[in-house]
């Protein structure tokens, strides 16, 4: 990033006008998630603290959001809130108009921890939810197996979890919710854990996925590539109290490929997280108080 | 720069490195070790006379005059009193001989008393001979057969070889025999000598204290007790043995009834946990047996009480494991069943009690170790029982013997069961890693074909099979 020339702090809100275009049937479409004054406050031993401030924002049909933000920004925070793990101190949270009390099965979620049941195999583990449910018999099973299908892991429906690679193990939670035919997925962090190469070939799996289907994504990320890459909006997070900083439309067009990461679009919107994220960070590296402790003329750089 | 050319030589394995795994076969070989080590020493110390053998065992004994202790061949003393043992013997003989003269008259009534005391003194080979094979084990009290032995071993047509006699004592064996034969060349109860004889001078070999019984003996002894029939006041050591573990298995098997839905709403539910736990974590600090007076009262008397002993001495500890093994459960295996949608009690039957299985299962196995630890205090309340009487009792006689055999095979049971349960993980779990390495066991596979063959029978039916669909595989 430092090696590329500093782009104009406001092309990123330069759109081409088949994006402006998508960007307005997106707003057309009805909201799925609606945020409304958000609050979160936490009881610690150094007082209390907010986690969470007046949070409030939409998410649309079949959207794809992305929610980024300094460390301790209340990202998990929200989107644990948002699957019903946790309570909010005030404001609500709706789903397709309903207030949400606990966790359900509306809002298939995906841990960056895979959290696939060890003792189920792969069909078993996709199974569980319409289980829950009270699904049963071979409609439930050649259903699951459809959802495995589509993850491309039909080869290992009957493997355990612990015989599976980090990323097929994410492939098998997503079919593991996806069973359950969300209105939302929330996605915290899931490719957090895996290797580079790994987390590239699951961004695209996942946009393969949601263009296929009826599902409306928010994903929880700390990796600005990966948010700029993914999202139709980006929700910029604040830390200390978790504030929304800002809501970015991504100019970049869709449908996504990896050689868009150096299109100016995607460089400008990068640019423009960053900027939101690391304020301080002027373009200079953080310089360590760190002595010279080679000879001189035997520099690396 | 000089280029290295010396041939790096390929740096052994070091046998200690800190949290390193050896490789398998070193790892067998020092498993054989670790069983034949302590076997080794064992034999060691029981057969090479340099070690230790700090006592003397006595082959040939004698009484003494005006003495309460006497020692019977068998018996065995310390080292430092066989000296002085023999000593006192030989003062003793010393007062007799001047009596054995024929020239000097014996003292009138006192024949009767003599001749007694003469007939003990034949029978102090008595349990040499068997030793030596020249008599059965019945016949130690077959004056005649003693008396003839003595005439061989005295005319030397005959000597015994385990021990070989001493020259004191086959010189005493002479004098004797020569005052015998004065009387009568056969044994002759009326006819027996009437004049004091000579006292043999104790013999014995090395010996360690009856409490460490060579191998060989604990062998021989148990085969013996374990091949006595029942007898209508004393059950067969297999019956014992039956018994032993119906009060440990019983006991343990209430106390996991009772302990373990205990220890799993506990661990699952923090309501149940404060309410339960602080109190369980008390009670357990109370020792199972000072309860037994108690249990007696209670349950009365046969096997009751003592598996009650078990109960109470597995359960507290029972449900503090299994509680803290349900909270070791991924807490977010259940956040994630539940945004699947799972209510409570599914979160109850289908993850929390199916994730905690296999660690549940190696709690119940070490749990089940601390049962049989209270085998013997169990066995001694109300009646003593089982395997513990047997034990009580013979060691009471000093039958070591006969008690180490018992004692190894209390041993051998808890070692083989847990082996067996911890083989048995494997397949039970095949989602854990020990269930790999069960899955490649044949005699795993062979278990694992039966389940799997119903499996295999069920997915034929179904009209959608797994191989008829092409893998999408990136």
């Amino acid at each position: 990033m430092i090696a590329i020339q500093e782009p104009d702090p406001l092309q990123y809100l330069v759109q081409r006008p088949d994006v402006s275009e998508r960007f307005a049937a997106l707003k057309k479409r009805p909201v799925v998630l609606s945020v409304q004054h958000l609050y979160k406050e936490f009881e610690c031993q150094t007082g209390a603290v907010t986690a969470l401030k007046d949070v409030s924002f939409d998410v649309y049909r079949r959207e794809f959001m992305c929610v980024i933000g300094p460390s301790g920004c209340g990202k998990s925070t929200l989107i644990r809130i948002l699957a019903g793990l946790e309570s909010s101190s005030d404001g609500q949270v709706l789903l397709d108009g309903n207030p949400v009390t606990g966790p359900g099965p509306d809002r298939g979620m995906v841990f960056q921890s895979y959290t696939l049941f060890p003792w189920l195999t792969v069909k078993q583990n996709v199974m569980f939810g319409p289980r829950m449910s009270g699904q049963r018999g071979t409609s439930a099973e050649s259903e699951a197996r459809q959802w495995i299908d589509l993850v491309g892991l039909s080869k290992f429906e009957n493997s355990y979890p612990h015989h599976l690679s980090g990323g097929m193990k994410q492939r098998v939670a997503i079919a593991r919710a996806l069973a359950n035919r969300p209105r939302i997925l929330l996605m915290d962090e899931p490719f957090g854990a895996l290797d580079a190469q790994t987390r590239s070939q699951m961004q695209s799996y996942l946009l393969q996925i949601w263009r296929n289907l009826d599902l409306t994504i928010l994903f929880i990320t700390h990796d600005l590539d990966e948010a700029a890459f993914l999202a139709d909006r980006i929700l910029v997070l604040k830390a200390n109290p978790g504030e929304v900083n800002e809501i970015i439309e991504v100019p970049v067009p869709r449908p996504r490929t990896p050689s868009q990461f150096i299109t100016p679009e995607f460089v400008a919107t990068k640019y423009h997280i960053d900027q939101l994220i690391h304020p301080n960070h002027g373009g200079s590296e953080d310089t360590l108080p760190f002595p010279r402790m080679t000879p001189q003329g035997d520099d690396v750089e | 720069m000089k280029t290295d050319t010396k041939k790096a030589a390929v740096p052994r394995e070091p046998w200690f490195a800190a949290r390193r795994e050896l490789s398998a076969k070193r790892a067998a070989v020092l498993t054989v070790f670790s069983f034949s080590l302590p076997l080794l020493i064992w034999c060691a110390v029981s057969y090479l006379p340099f070690l230790w053998h700090p006592d003397v065992e006595l082959k040939i004994s004698a009484d003494r005059e005006g003495v309460t202790t006497v020692y019977t061949p068998g018996d065995r003393v310390s080292e430092e009193f066989f000296p002085q043992f023999e000593e006192a013997v030989r003062e003793q003989n010393r007062q007799v001989e001047p009596l054995m003269s024929l020239l000097k008259p014996v003292e009138a009534g006192s024949e009767a008393s003599i001749r007694r005391a003469n007939k003990k003194v034949l029978r102090h080979l008595a349990s040499l001979l068997v030793e030596n094979g020249w008599l059965t084990e019945e016949q130690t009290k077959d004056d005649a057969a003693i008396f003839a032995a003595w005439k061989e071993i005295a005319t030397g047509a005959r000597l015994p070889e385990r021990p070989r006699l001493s020259h004191e004592n086959l010189e005493i064996i002479r004098r004797n025999w020569a005052a015998m034969s004065a009387y009568s060349d056969v044994y002759d109860s009326d006819n027996f000598v009437s004049r004091p004889l000579l006292s043999l001078i104790p013999q014995g070999r090395p010996a360690n204290p009856d409490y460490l019984p060579a191998p060989h003996e604990v062998l021989i002894s148990g085969y013996k007790e374990f091949s006595k029939p029942a007898e209508a006041e004393r059950p067969s050591m297999w019956q014992r043995v039956g018994h032993s573990m119906r009060i440990v298995f019983g006991g343990f098997l209430l106390a996991a009834l009772v302990g373990v839905p205990i220890g799993v709403i506990c661990g699952t539910y923090s309501f149940f946990s404060k309410l339960i736990e602080p109190f369980t974590d008390f009670f357990r600090y109370m020792p199972a047996p000072t309860f037994s007076t108690l249990l007696v009262v209670v349950f009365l008397a046969n096997d009751a009480p003592k598996m009650a002993l078990v109960f109470i001495g597995t359960i507290f500890q029972l449900v503090l494991v299994v509680a803290n093994t349900t909270r070791r459960l991924d807490l977010p295996l259940l956040e994630a069943a539940q945004t699947l949608g799972a209510n409570q009690l599914q979160l109850l039957t289908k993850v929390v009690i199916p994730g905690i299985l296999p660690n549940l299962y190696n709690d119940l196995r070490i749990l089940l170790g601390w049962a049989w630890t209270w085998l013997v205090i169990a066995e001694l309340v109300g009646v003593k029982s089982g395997l513990t009487e047997f034990i009580e009792t013979q060691g009471r006689w000093r039958n070591f013997d006969s008690v180490y055999p018992v004692i190894i095979l209390i041993g051998l049971i808890g070692f083989f069961t847990d082996q067996i349960l911890s083989f048995l993980r494997g397949i039970f779990f095949p989602w854990t890693s020990d269930g790999a390495a069960a899955a490649s066991n044949p005699l795993a596979k062979g278990l694992l074909f039966v389940p799997r063959f119903f499996k295999g029978a069920a997915n034929e039916r179904l009209p959608y099979h797994p191989d008829s669909t092409s893998p999408k595989q990136a």
